[in-house]
């Protein structure tokens, strides 16, 4: 019952969010300089006034602000996000080609950094103050200070520009016409180097968290209660501090995901990552509201539903949820 | 202070981190006295490489002083990260200190607008936000900010409620001082360690974030920073390594030493760190 | 022997407050009978308990002694082989149950988790194992704990929990380390009984560490009395309850409060406060989801005369403490009247309580955090006199009188809150109240966090303080035996709600209501002392 009681709560607090998004996008329209006729008129290369004023007319911008929003809701909860400047297609359509290339990228890399980063951290809290604790706190560091576009670059200078180990650039060979396991395999090649760049900073974090994590939990009563009853100590580590460390390390997760997608937009243009990263760069430089928008809000609602998933996941790895 | 600077220096490193962030906050400073002619200038032929006559860094793809931008990078960086930190630090403090010591409706309000900004991917809000107030100085610091305070309202938030909580709070109340009064001399010295420590922090990945804005071409067109020199050197990195290779570096100095010095402040200054 | 301990000695990580942790202890513990060792905190008999266990905290190292277990030295033993021992042939059970059990691990698994660690049986076996073990220990609906986690039980059933756990495998030794401390009184009681009946049963060894003189008196077959990391004396109970050898020994029997009343000069003066129907009720949960509410101080009247003091008895959740905290309107009352000098201040306006507010003030339970860490002394007890504006020569020289009233002397001004002892900070918490001059004084829990010799000192100071000034106290205890001793009249309040109250002598005396009566008779060593 509590269980449900939380679940619905998270579930309210995704659709608010989503809510809020849709509403932060639309007022963000209104703070650009010149509405979308102008920018409308601009493209068509001539600005006379009347012509203008249908254009207004015709896209319900003459209307109050409160009638706008409402068409606005109505065309987002209907997908249309409108069309990009520049592709001239709807920009849900441009997104969702393109969002499949983003979220294998972004899997990997969390999945990497969740693994490595708890391993790390852990070897590290085992013996707080050793040196190995020290290489691994400094490398964390270290990494946590790097800019992960610039890794990228500087990956790419090392494994494919010197030494020649890895493909820089793309998810796969250009007009190979691979199928079926050779083309999984030269994605995955084409993988390694942004995957890794991207992984790297979120273990970082994860590094340092799992330490303190595990050095915290290490302290409490029920430990020593673990080694009173005369447990090994691998079973004192693995069900009694690895369990109790890693339950914010969930909710962590979560939250890491929307740091995770901005880190994506810089690495997938390092590397030419065919994603949606890449996509908000072309919106960018082409001055495509729209679509960059678009990007917005459907990044938020895909990491807002992965949130819900780990606070469930939260729900089911802590019994004490009904105290939160 | 005597007692604080012997804890906070008491790793070797810290002189050497110290000293290395004092350098890079002195060359910021004395750019301009250094190096008046500005860092678009072009003093010789494209990408010439370090050591070259006259050319400490090699020279960029248009031929302009590697040395000269890295310098004037550094005094955009620092500023933004200053800057943006402010501001951060500022609106974090005010409502999460209101948040915290009255609760009620402004703290339930508070503590979903942080979650939704937990949850939203901030980079690319910030993104939508300089690219619609059109890219400057002015909106990179701005848009900084509004994606940042959330976090530091959420942590001086969470301060104040359990400072609030203590007895010596509570007994401030029975002695009969005001609000206003227990907040500035009870309760906001107790937190001000955690609140340098966060600021601290939040300076290193300011500075971050501003390098990756300018790295997409979202940064001051005006201004040359250390994001927009790795931007506009990837075309070169092939040929010249040192066009990305170094503003990559003066940005892990200095966030890295950023980092380092806020480590430290937290060692020192967070009783809760001290074992 | 069951255990023989001798010379042990263990040292403490540079830096501490002294050399030893445990300097030089020898203690016997035979087969079949219960020894206690007593002491203040830091007097090592933690850490003489740990040490038996091999568990003494990271930094604290054996130096010199023996640990004989059935004639083996534990010293000597491997860590793998002390790791067999542990749970098998000494368990042990720890102070606060709610962290000694693991938060996320349901109760089964923690037991089931120790017989298999030691005893190659299925899951399935020990399961059934383990509910006997719990309907041993008094845990009726054993079957549905086993899927239960620690947060859903209370305090007395996790620690039944634990002692099922530490008889999971017969253990010859039991180390009960200040097993009962963080309990209610009345479910300290029952552990008690619950400890004394195993033992008994099973023919086990229990080395049973305490503060409380009156827990030995009716737990002990022998004692050790330790302080500062060294066995001061050890004996049969009986001996050293009666004929102490040791003055350090002899103070601490003195010091526990017998529960026996004292005479106090008789308080006369008309009513200072009357709280009329008072109520609070808390709200759980937050805007979006209301998970019932809490009713915690339900409907309370009291009068509080001049010059007396009326001691507000009862255990954790009875309301005790928020309703002191609505009396001094610290807490918002929902309905009721509290009216002090004839005024009602519990609707007033803060404009309005502000120069009444000085004439009520308080003394908090936990020295650690009733001091502001960052002020010195002299800011702390003058912050109440200058937050109204007085004249700040008149200010400094009546903290001059106070601190000397409360036996400070007047270099504490310039000192911070980390530079004094507990007691210590407790005094000048008193004196921070007193600098206002008020008329009330509320003491909430004022020596529960304090050592007994410390709290003996504490107690008669109020009680001077209230005569001198002639204070009307409100005293929050727990503690009977407390209540007792300082206390005109008494309160007894259970769930929000006041059972009975009376002078302090009829109701110890004559108890009306079967809870007071079972408050009385779980005061440990009652009697005996």
């Amino acid at each position: 019952m509590n269980r449900l009681h939380y679940i619905g709560k998270r579930l309210v607090m995704t659709a608010l969010v989503t809510f809020a998004v849709i509403l932060l996008s639309f007022f963000m329209i209104r703070l650009a300089p010149g509405d979308a006729a102008t920018v409308m008129a601009g493209q068509a290369g001539f600005a006379d006034e009347a012509f203008m004023k249908t254009l207004r007319a015709e896209y319900g911008l003459d209307q109050p602000l409160p009638v706008q929003l409402w068409k606005y809701l109505g065309a987002v909860a209907q997908g249309d996000l409108g069309s990009s400047y520049v592709r001239r297609q709807p920009v849900l359509a441009v997104i969702l080609e393109r969002l499949p290339n983003t979220l294998l990228l972004d899997a990997f890399a969390l999945v990497a950094a969740i693994a490595g980063g708890v391993w790390l951290g852990g070897i590290a809290a085992q013996r707080p103050g050793s040196a190995g604790d020290g290489v691994v706190t400094t490398l964390s560091m270290l990494f946590y200070a790097i800019p992960q576009f610039w890794l990228g670059m500087m990956a790419v200078l090392v494994f494919a520009v010197w030494l020649n180990w890895l493909p820089p650039f793309g998810i796969e060979t250009m007009g190979a016409d691979n199928t079926g396991l050779a083309r999984a395999g030269d994605v995955a090649l084409h993988m390694i180097l942004p995957g890794t760049t991207l992984a790297l900073y979120y273990m970082a974090s994860y590094v340092r968290l799992t330490r303190v994590a595990m050095i915290e939990v290490a302290e409490q009563d029920f430990v020593k209660t673990a080694r009173a009853k005369g447990i090994s100590e691998r079973q004192v580590v693995r069900r009694h501090i690895l369990r109790n460390a890693l339950i914010p390390l969930v909710t962590y997760a979560g939250l890491q995901a929307s740091i995770l997608v901005g880190g994506s937009v810089l690495v997938e243009n390092v590397f030419s990552w065919p994603g949606v990263g890449t996509l908000a760069y072309e919106a960018v430089t082409g001055r495509d509201n729209p679509l960059l928008l678009g990007i917005f809000i459907v990044t938020s609602v895909l990491v807002s539903l992965f949130n819900l998933v780990t606070d469930i996941a939260y729900s089911l790895v802590d019994p004490r949820v009904e105290l939160g | 202070m005597i007692r604080f600077a012997r804890i906070f220096f008491a790793k070797p490193a810290t002189i050497l981190v110290f000293a290395a962030f004092i350098a890079i906050v002195v060359t910021a400073l004395a750019a301009p006295l250094l190096f008046a002619r500005g860092p678009f200038t072009i003093v010789g032929m494209p990408l010439l490489p370090p050591g070259a006559p006259g050319l400490l860094a090699g020279s960029d793809v248009l031929g302009r002083d590697m040395a000269v931008a890295l310098a004037y990078g550094a005094r955009i960086s620092l500023l933004v990260g200053v800057a943006s930190t402010i501001g951060a630090v500022g609106i974090g403090v005010l409502l999460g200190a209101v948040a915290g010591y009255y609760g009620g409706l402004m703290d339930e309000l508070l503590m979903r607008v942080t979650e939704f900004f937990q949850i939203i991917p901030s980079f690319v809000l910030l993104m939508v936000l300089v690219a619609f107030l059109q890219p400057s100085l002015g909106s990179t610091v701005i848009g900084i900010a509004l994606i940042s305070w959330p976090q530091v309202a959420r942590v001086v938030r969470g301060e104040f409620l359990s400072l609030k909580g203590r007895e010596f709070v509570q007994a401030a109340r029975t002695l009969g001082m005001r609000d206003s009064r227990i907040i500035l001399t009870q309760i906001l010295p107790n937190a001000l360690p955690l609140i340098l420590v966060v600021g601290s922090m939040m300076v290193g990945s300011a500075i971050l974030t501003e390098s990756a804005l300018s790295f997409l071409g979202l940064g001051d067109p005006n201004l040359l920073s250390w994001g927009s020199m790795i931007g506009g050197a990837r075309s070169a990195m092939w040929v010249a390594w040192w066009t990305s290779v170094l503003p990559g570096l003066a940005i892990m100095a200095t966030v890295l030493s950023l980092n380092f010095i806020g480590d430290r402040l937290n060692d020192t200054l967070n009783p809760r760190r001290q074992r | 022997m069951l255990v023989s301990i001798q010379g042990l000695t263990a040292a403490l990580p540079p830096g501490a407050d002294r050399p030893l942790a445990i300097d030089d202890v020898s203690l016997d513990i035979a087969a079949n009978e219960i020894v206690c060792i007593v002491g203040e905190s830091g007097s090592g008999k933690s850490m003489t308990a740990h040490a038996v266990m091999g568990l003494l905290p990271r930094g604290v190292a054996v130096t010199g002694g023996r640990i004989l277990f059935d004639g083996a030295d534990l010293l000597q033993d491997s860590p793998e082989a002390m790791r067999k021992r542990r749970g098998r042939d000494i368990a042990m059970i720890f102070q606060d149950p709610m962290t000694a059990l693991n938060p996320v691990v349901a109760i089964g698994r923690q037991v089931t988790e120790q017989i298999r660690a030691h005893r190659a049986i299925s899951e399935r076996e020990a399961r059934q194992q383990v509910v006997d073990l719990l309907s041993q220990v008094g845990l009726n609906d054993a079957v549905v704990l086993l899927s239960a986690y620690p947060h859903q039980l209370s305090g007395g059933q996790r620690q039944r929990v634990m002692i099922a756990m530490a008889l999971s495998l017969s253990p010859r030794l039991l180390i009960a380390d200040e097993p009962t401390t963080a309990l209610d009184v009345t479910t300290q009681a029952q552990i008690l009984k619950l400890i004394k009946k195993i033992q008994t049963e099973r023919q086990m060894s229990v080395l049973f560490i305490t503060h409380d003189f009156g827990v030995v008196a009716d737990m002990a077959d022998r004692v050790a009395v330790m302080r500062l990391g060294q066995v001061l004396e050890n004996g049969v109970v009986a001996q050293i309850l009666e004929r102490p050898a040791h003055s350090y020994t002899r103070a601490l029997i003195a010091a526990v409060p017998k529960g026996a009343c004292a005479p106090l000069d008789s308080a006369e003066g008309g009513p200072l406060v009357e709280v009329r129907g008072l109520s609070k009720t808390f709200r759980r949960g937050g805007l979006f989801s209301s998970r019932g509410a809490v009713t915690v101080v339900d409907d309370v009247s009291l009068t509080l005369n001049r010059g007396e003091t009326l001691g507000i008895v009862g255990e954790s959740g009875s309301g005790k403490s928020t309703l002191a905290r609505c009396v001094i309107r610290l807490l918002e009352p929902d309905s009721g009247a509290v009216l002090f000098d004839g005024a009602d201040i519990a609707k007033m306006k803060s404009g309005q309580l502000r120069p009444l507010r000085r004439r009520i003030q308080m003394v908090f339970q936990d020295h650690h955090s009733s001091l502001n860490p960052r002020q010195r002394i002299g800011d702390i007890i003058t912050a109440g006199p200058r937050a109204y504006g007085e004249n700040k020569a008149a200010v400094l020289a009546r903290a001059a009188d106070i601190l000397g009233l409360v036996g400070l002397n007047l270099e504490s001004l310039d000192r911070f809150p980390h530079e004094f002892s507990g007691g210590q900070r407790q005094r000048i918490g008193l004196a921070r109240a007193l600098m206002l001059r008020p008329d009330v004084l509320i003491a909430d829990e004022p020596v529960s966090a304090l050592d007994v010799t410390v709290q003996a000192q504490v107690l008669k100071l109020l009680d001077d303080v209230r005569r001198k000034m002639n204070l009307a106290m409100l005293f929050i205890t727990h503690d009977m035996r407390v209540a007792a001793e300082v206390c005109h009249r008494v309160m007894v309040m259970r769930n929000g709600k006041v059972l009975e109250s009376g002078p302090t002598h009829t109701l110890f005396s004559a108890p009306a209501s079967d809870y007071t009566k079972s408050l009385l008779a779980a005061i440990p060593g009652r009697g005996r002392l």
